[in-house]
């Protein structure tokens, strides 16, 4: 009888012949990787060559930046990832980023006592704007949501709620959980709310409502109004409309020392 | 010029005292520079406290919130440990409002003496508060107690002293 390829010769082939396969594998992977690698060095000198050939464009306009930062996160590139990288030596990206988080961070500051820690995106892109002066580069809601991002890396004091089409954005470390965040959502276009608008609204027990409510005036972010026909108002000051134009005043720059 | 209001005078919850302690801290602090620059505007010099009451101070009409008299009396209370507030009456009716207290006003007048080099010399108080000199001073027009009160102080830091005349007072300032 004759078998073949069971003898010890046999065997030893056959691994030859496989660790032959497994370093032509190897061959061939490493050229892959080295072609790939290539090709991504070429994007990347193309993605660089464009950001430092529309530099001005991108320090400049808003709405350039949004879309160099779109294309950036398509491929996976960080431009904010870190201060000492290409991105931001070549573009001063990082740095005017850096500049917008401390601009944000003085706002939230000098209304803090005011609004409780609460602010609308709106009059924060307003105050920030006016806090830059004319002269200086425009600056659009996208780029202070992306400063207000690299904040958190901070720790937890900054965090934005989404309330109707626009954001409130949280620079006091309060514990606000769901039940809280949809009750700003419902004060959001009166700035005030009431148990019994709760209750119409969300269909919650009046305990639930009232709990929440407790919560708001205890972390200082509502104000309660006993004098409102019917039943007691929960007012947001960062959230009345008639604030939104106020300067803060000297007296009120004065009590910002601790 | 009209009197701006803060912000807060259209802010309804402003008008009822908050529950949080926080919060109300920072209330009072807003009453309390509310009243004064309310008076130092109308130039109102002492407050009956049921009259007040009923004033637009604590009385906005527009949103229709009048501050409790409990509320009033707190910031009354916080406003005389600030030195701003005397009572005239052991019942607490009325009071004198000092927008400035008497050591700040001692001190304007005190400055505007010394810039026109009029130390070592002779006032009287009407000089003081309605002569020609002082029309551009803030002090000018200033009550007679008030003025008093500020020489009183000064008159502690050795920079003045108060001469009686036959009917009336006048002041050295040194």
């Amino acid at each position: 009888m004759h078998r073949r390829g069971v003898g010890a010769g046999a065997i030893a082939k056959k691994k030859l012949a496989e660790t032959k396969y497994k370093e032509r594998g190897n061959v061939l992977a490493e050229d892959q990787i080295a072609q790939m690698s290539k090709q991504l060095e070429t994007f990347k000198t193309h993605l660089e060559e464009f950001a430092s050939k529309h530099k001005q464009e991108i320090r400049k306009s808003a709405q350039f930046r949004v879309q160099f930062q779109d294309m950036c996160a398509t491929i996976g590139v960080d431009p904010l990832a870190s201060g000492k990288g290409f991105w931001s030596e070549m573009l001063g990206v990082g740095d005017f980023y850096y500049e917008l988080g401390v601009q944000i961070i003085e706002v939230c500051l000098a209304l803090k006592h005011r609004n409780g820690g609460l602010i609308t995106l709106e009059e924060l892109h307003q105050r920030v704007l006016k806090g830059r002066g004319k002269f200086a580069q425009d600056v659009s809601q996208d780029d202070l949501t992306r400063a207000i991002k690299k904040l958190k890396s901070l720790g937890n004091g900054f965090s934005m709620i989404p309330v109707g089409g626009t954001y409130l954005v949280q620079s006091v470390p309060a514990e606000l959980n769901m039940d809280h965040t949809v009750v700003l959502q419902l004060a959001e276009k009166k700035g005030f709310v009431t148990v019994s608008e709760i209750r119409s609204s969300l269909t919650w027990e009046t305990e639930r409502a009232k709990h929440v409510l407790e919560h708001l005036l205890k972390e200082g972010l509502a104000w309660l109004d006993t004098q409102a026909a019917g039943e007691p108002q929960y007012w947001l000051p960062a959230l009345f409309s008639e604030l939104y134009s106020r300067d803060v005043s000297p007296e009120e720059a004065s009590q910002l020392m601790p | 010029m009209s009197f701006e209001w803060p912000w807060q005078y259209n802010f309804p919850p402003f008008f009822t005292l908050q529950p949080n302690a926080d919060t109300r801290q920072k209330q009072l602090v807003a009453w309390c520079s509310l009243v004064l620059t309310y008076c130092r505007h109308h130039k109102i010099y002492t407050l009956d406290v049921m009259e007040a009451q009923e004033s637009p101070i604590f009385n906005n009409k527009k949103i229709e919130r009048k501050l409790p008299t409990e509320a009033v009396q707190i910031i009354f209370e916080e406003l005389r440990k600030k030195g701003n507030l005397e009572w005239i009456d052991k019942n607490k009716s009325r009071c004198l409002i000092m927008w400035r207290r008497p050591e700040e006003w001692g001190k304007l007048i005190y400055q505007w003496v010394s810039k026109n080099g009029m130390t070592n010399s002779v006032f009287t108080l009407y000089e003081l508060s309605n002569g020609d000199d002082t029309a551009k001073e803030e002090f000018h027009g200033l009550e007679e107690w008030m003025l008093l009160k500020s020489l009183q102080a000064l008159q502690l830091e050795q920079k003045a002293e108060i001469i009686a005349f036959n009917d009336s007072k006048g002041v050295k300032f040194f």
